[in-house]
């Protein structure tokens, strides 16, 4: 047994480091102090995109023949863990970590060569149309349809939770091209290479943050090329099955959890507990710390398995229990940080929140964030997969545990 | 970075697990426990080379690292051993090897790895914690030489050990460990068994003599390592106990039948053991890790709090659920599914509870 990364990644680290100090803008760094979401303020986010991608870093996951960083997953995981040190915003994950791969496993030569090299170099921003009003966990009851035309489809229906489509250039989605048989029979996968094509109207939604991040979008005769489907046609399912593989795969999620549990204790040594003397002393709260630290520590130890090639990341249940896992671990810490916020988190603080806006926060740093993520990460146990659907996977790989 | 066992380990788990299998089956335990079979398991223990394993090279042992106790100690947790491995071997063999070659230890060691003498660590007196902190056992300058007095609770293997190691404090306080033969005049023993069938022992010293040359003085850190080695042992333990639970339970939910289909094709079933199979996750992974960090001799205390409070916490909710969802049969002695949960239970009170382990990590990362 061996805990250590290869020593000669030190050298790499270094490297990482040295770009990561000097490279971000005021901007980007104010965006990644800012972030409450997966989705990080967009505008400075993608200018951090585009300074990857100048340096060659965009896509830590993809091969270099496409213009990835070709990194091992020891590297993407150091490189991880320099980025969530600096508090720099993660880039967002609809092109690089979904239809990007997608692409590269599935697309035409004409759709590879069209599409990745904007996805790359943050040229464009691809939002996701899956879910429908009547189409959530049950994804494959959607109903948007979409019609042969000549060359092309025409859609008409409506999209839901289309994260930051009203800031996108380019969509791909699923629509019902059949209707008999089996639901799952009859999905096809397609990409608009625009927006704003006629007929097509983008409504944000504002959430429980009071941000608008999540978007509907109505179709109404809309006409767009057949040449933007991926697979044949009523073969989506498992197009939209191949993408989501790369949704719930690869990416290590504990770099991320481990900032914000050393955020949580930083702010907890400020902060006062009700009987007096600094929180951080508290026998209650440090019990209940203790019980946050084992459980990153836990879900740290399972990343780094599964990292190492341990027989654990081949059970079949890992994506989910891994989903289950972060995301769950995510909303405890952000649970823990409106405590530790204390009365902070409660002035409504919309304006502090923007990148930019110069309006400087009521209380600390911390506690600006505090609320805002806490609400937004309620969203962490329904999105890609609800917490309920994934433990439904679970069950169904029990016989993998063998005593 | 590698998690995995050793071809060695592997190969020596393999052969424990048949001969476990074949001779310390259930039923053959509850013979056993009940005195009415001959263990004989001991013996093999000690030709199979797993007695002597975790003694070092140099006192006779096969110098087994962290991850080698794990290895057999997660298969001792799913069989539900009891055998004195840990008390005798673990505990007692190895502290000693850290001892001053001199007097009886040499001899004590040696024996210990043959499996001919039994030896126990007389710890606890009470807070349940194993902190040194709390200890109140004293080791003195009497007229003719060094004695101890105090009271020891909760020895495992207490009872049939022929030598004892004792946790104490000096007359200036400092934390020492002694070793005396368990004849030795003013001690004395009170056998009984733990929740899960061990063999215990509260051990009274009543100034008691203690050879000079079976004294370690200044022994904060060999008691330190001591404790750690116990928590891996006993996590090992709890996560094999958890693994069965977790494999016997989803077979029960598959097969056992009630409003006319499978339980576990209920989703509150269902997801109960998807809850329960994501807490033998958290707990192996945590297991392997931080032996792969105990391995490199960079497990630090918090790490070891992790990995026993996890098992702690993680191991009850597991076994709480197997009895759940084995319902009324659940509640049986005659099943196997309630000795795991008690085993579980007493590793979770051994050394350290998981309160005391989430509040101890709690300290020490909200100050770092």
């Amino acid at each position: 047994m061996n805990v250590d990364f290869d020593p000669s990644l030190e050298a790499f680290r270094e490297e990482v480091c040295a770009f990561l100090d000097t490279a971000p803008t005021d901007a980007i760094r104010e965006a990644g102090r800012k972030t409450t979401s997966v989705f990080a303020p967009f505008e400075a986010t993608m200018e951090w995109h585009r300074l990857l991608y100048a340096r060659g870093w965009a896509a830590p996951a993809w091969p270099v023949e496409y213009g990835g960083t070709g990194w091992s997953l020891e590297q993407r995981y150091i490189f991880s863990e320099e980025h969530w040190k600096r508090d720099l915003p993660p880039l967002l994950p609809n092109g690089l970590i979904m239809v990007g791969p997608l692409l590269m496993e599935l697309g035409t030569p004409e759709q590879k060569r069209q599409h990745l090299p904007g996805i790359l170099s943050g040229k464009d921003y691809w939002t996701q149309g899956y879910s429908e009003p009547s189409a959530g966990s049950d994804l494959a009851a959607l109903s948007c349809s979409a019609l042969a035309d000549g060359d092309d489809y025409i859609i008409n229906g409506q999209k839901t939770w289309t994260t930051l489509a009203h800031k996108a250039n380019k969509m791909f989605m699923l629509v019902r091209t059949n209707r008999d048989g089996k639901k799952q029979q009859g999905i096809t996968f397609l990409l608009l290479d625009r927006t704003d094509y006629p007929g097509m109207h983008i409504r944000p939604i504002i959430g429980l943050d009071g941000v608008a991040e999540q978007c509907e979008v109505f179709f109404d005769n809309v006409r767009v090329p057949q040449a933007g489907r991926v697979g044949a046609e009523n073969e989506g399912w498992s197009v939209a099955k191949a993408l989501l593989k790369h949704e719930r795969g690869g990416a290590a999620h504990s770099p991320a959890i481990r900032r914000k549990l050393d955020a949580i204790r930083a702010a907890a040594r400020d902060a006062t507990a009700s009987f007096g003397g600094p929180l951080s002393e508290d026998p209650v709260f440090q019990r209940d710390l203790g019980e946050l630290e084992a459980e990153v520590a836990s879900f740290e130890h399972v990343e780094k398995l599964v990292l190492s090639g341990h027989a654990l990341a081949d059970d079949p249940a890992m994506p989910s229990l891994n989903k289950v896992m972060s995301s769950e671990l995510s909303q405890l810490l952000s649970i823990m940080m409106t405590r530790v916020a204390g009365i902070d988190a409660l002035p409504l603080q919309l304006e502090a929140l923007e990148v930019g806006s110069g309006v400087q926060p009521l209380g600390d740093p911390f506690s600006l964030v505090a609320m805002p993520y806490y609400l937004n990460t309620r969203a962490a146990s329904i999105y890609a997969g609800s917490n309920e659907v994934q433990r439904d996977l679970i069950s169904r790989n029990l016989q993998t545990v063998r005593a | 970075m590698n998690f995995e066992f050793s071809d060695e380990q592997v190969m020596l788990r393999d052969s424990l697990s048949r001969m476990l299998d074949q001779r310390y089956a259930f039923e053959s335990r509850r013979r056993i426990m009940a005195g009415q079979a001959e263990t004989g398991i001991w013996s093999e223990l000690v030709d199979m080379g797993i007695v002597a394993m975790p003694l070092p090279e140099a006192c006779g042992g096969l110098g087994g690292s962290a991850s080698d106790i794990v290895a057999i100690s997660e298969l001792f947790g799913r069989h539900l051993v009891i055998e004195p491995l840990l008390p005798s071997v673990i505990l007692t063999g190895r502290a000693l090897a850290r001892f001053d070659p001199a007097g009886p230890v040499p001899r004590w060691i040696a024996d210990i790895g043959t499996g001919a003498l039994r030896g126990a660590f007389a710890h606890e007196e009470g807070s349940g914690t194993g902190a040194s902190s709390t200890l109140s056992t004293k080791l003195y300058e009497g007229e003719a030489g060094p004695r101890i007095r105090g009271s020891k609770k909760l020895v495992l293997g207490g009872g049939e050990a022929g030598v004892l190691l004792i946790s104490a404090l000096s007359e200036t306080k400092a934390v020492c460990l002694a070793a005396v033969p368990a004849d030795a005049e003013g001690i004395e023993v009170r056998r009984y068994r733990a929740l899960d069938g061990r063999p215990v022992a509260d051990i009274l010293f009543h100034d008691v003599a203690v050879d000079r040359a079976a004294i370690m003085a200044g022994a904060d850190a060999a008691l330190e390592a001591l404790l750690a080695d116990a928590r891996l042992a006993l996590a090992a333990e709890a996560v094999g106990a958890m693994a069965v639970l977790m494999a016997t339970t989803a077979d029960f939910a598959g097969t056992r039948e009630q409003f006319g289909r499978p339980i576990g094709s209920f989703q509150a079933i269902a997801h109960r053991l998807a809850d329960m199979k994501i807490a033998y996750v958290k707990a192996r992974a945590s297991l392997l890790y931080i032996a792969a960090l105990a391995d490199s001799g960079r497990a630090t205390s918090r790490d070891i709090s992790v990995l026993k409070a996890q098992v702690g916490r993680l191991g009850r909710e597991i076994a709480q659920g197997a009895v759940q969802i084995h319902g009324g049969i659940g509640m049986t002695d005659e099943l196997p599914v309630g000795h795991y949960l008690k085993h579980i239970l007493t590793i979770d009170g051994l050394f350290g509870n998981t309160d005391y382990h989430l509040r101890e990590i709690g300290r020490v990362v909200a100050s770092a």
